[in-house]
């Protein structure tokens, strides 16, 4: 799915095209370029609406908004990052992936379960 | 961490899953649904291993975009790589069947050129290595990345390397069976029309699809459709009265059992 600005302001009811221009231009949402102007995909479109439900919704000024959508992608890089480390701790030998997660548990303060222990 | 101490509530308010006053939503996409995948990667803010604290230098190797140099010293120089720039650029189908140059214009209205390989699919995201925003300190500058559309053709339409389009025949060249030019992507080709195709009969012209490099080319498929003229002459409708005296042909038999 491809939308031009005109689109993607019929499509978000809450959206004036002079805000979207103002968060692209600010880079909170930042669609390819096209040869006739920015094209949004499901992604952008997804961000659109976040930011909708931030601003207008939940009232959050503009001047807290970088902090809290920085916040929010941070999370989702390190949801990312963690889960391409458990992948990656998953396609190890049984008995590393043992010694990981006991090691982790242990950190964490959880009790070991009767099956780390065998 | 600490993002796993937030209240319910709130974690589903930020996910928007509920409003402000806790008011359940209808079913729609969330941010944090396509943040997840893959392609949410576009909107990392690129985390530098202070952001890891004491697994910093863990991290830094294993997830580490960014380099920071000289480990020992007490101030570190900042080098990171260019933020990729992402493009879309709509090409027309031929021009993605047989490859093109074009250039895209970047929003410091420099030019950069683009050569579009043959067989390109809508959709498909070529990569301009070093194409991106110049990189931090000494790293490197980020990739373009150009997202190919494909415009419609008025005749062909594309299933991966498969061409497909309508061929009207007249009701003749339908019963009699003939020997017509067809259209393809490389030119008209003669195509035989066996005697008595109906409407909506797929013929195949083996290899006049898209072609690779690399790999067999894929076919064209020619859907037949019977076009009578706009004004039926005499000499037709006598035809026809004729064929229909004698025929007990019932096309809809079928369909009559099958209801």
């Amino acid at each position: 799915m491809r939308m031009d600005e005109d689109r993607v302001v019929a499509q978000v009811h809450r959206l004036s095209l002079r805000e979207l221009r103002l968060w692209v231009r600010e880079g909170w949402v930042q669609p390819a370029q096209g040869t006739d102007g920015p094209v949004f995909d499901e992604l952008d479109v997804a961000r659109i609406r976040l930011l909708c439900d931030l601003k207008k919704d939940m009232d959050l000024p503009s001047k807290a908004l970088p902090v809290v959508l920085s916040l929010i992608d941070r999370l989702h890089e390190t949801r990312r990052n963690l889960r391409c480390l458990v992948d990656a701790i998953d396609m190890q030998p049984e008995e590393v992936r043992r010694t990981v997660v006991a090691s982790f548990r242990s950190r964490r303060g959880v009790e070991p379960t009767p099956e780390d222990e065998r | 961490m600490i993002f796993w101490a937030i209240p319910k509530s709130a974690a589903a308010m930020m996910r928007g899953e509920i409003d402000a006053s806790g008011q359940e939503r209808s079913e729609r996409q969330y941010y944090h649904q396509y943040a997840g995948q893959d392609a949410g990667r576009r909107y990392d803010p690129g985390m530098t291993p202070e952001d890891y604290g004491d697994a910093a230098d863990f991290f830094s190797d294993l997830f580490g975009r960014r380099n920071h140099s000289g480990g020992g010293g007490a101030r570190q120089e900042f080098h990171a790589r260019g933020h990729d720039l992402r493009y879309h650029l709509d090409v027309d189908f031929m021009d993605a069947v047989r490859g093109a140059k074009r250039s895209v214009t970047m929003p410091d209205s420099k030019d950069i050129a683009i050569s579009i390989p043959p067989c390109v699919s809508d959709g498909q995201t070529l990569r301009l290595r070093g194409k991106g925003a110049p990189g931090f300190g000494k790293g490197p500058p980020g990739d373009a990345l150009v997202t190919i559309g494909i415009r419609p053709h008025p005749i062909f339409t594309r299933d991966e390397d498969d061409i497909e389009m309508e061929l009207p025949i007249t009701l003749d060249e339908a019963v009699l069976g003939s020997k017509v030019d067809v259209p393809t992507i490389s030119g008209a080709v003669s195509m035989s029309i066996p005697k008595g195709a109906s409407s909506g009969r797929r013929l195949r012209l083996k290899g006049k699809g898209v072609a690779r490099t690399t790999g067999k080319a894929g076919d064209q498929y020619v859907r037949l459709k019977i076009v009578l003229p706009d004004k039926i002459d005499s000499t037709l409708e006598d035809l026809a009265k004729r064929w229909r005296d004698h025929s007990d042909f019932d096309p809809r038999e079928d369909l009559r059992r099958k209801t």
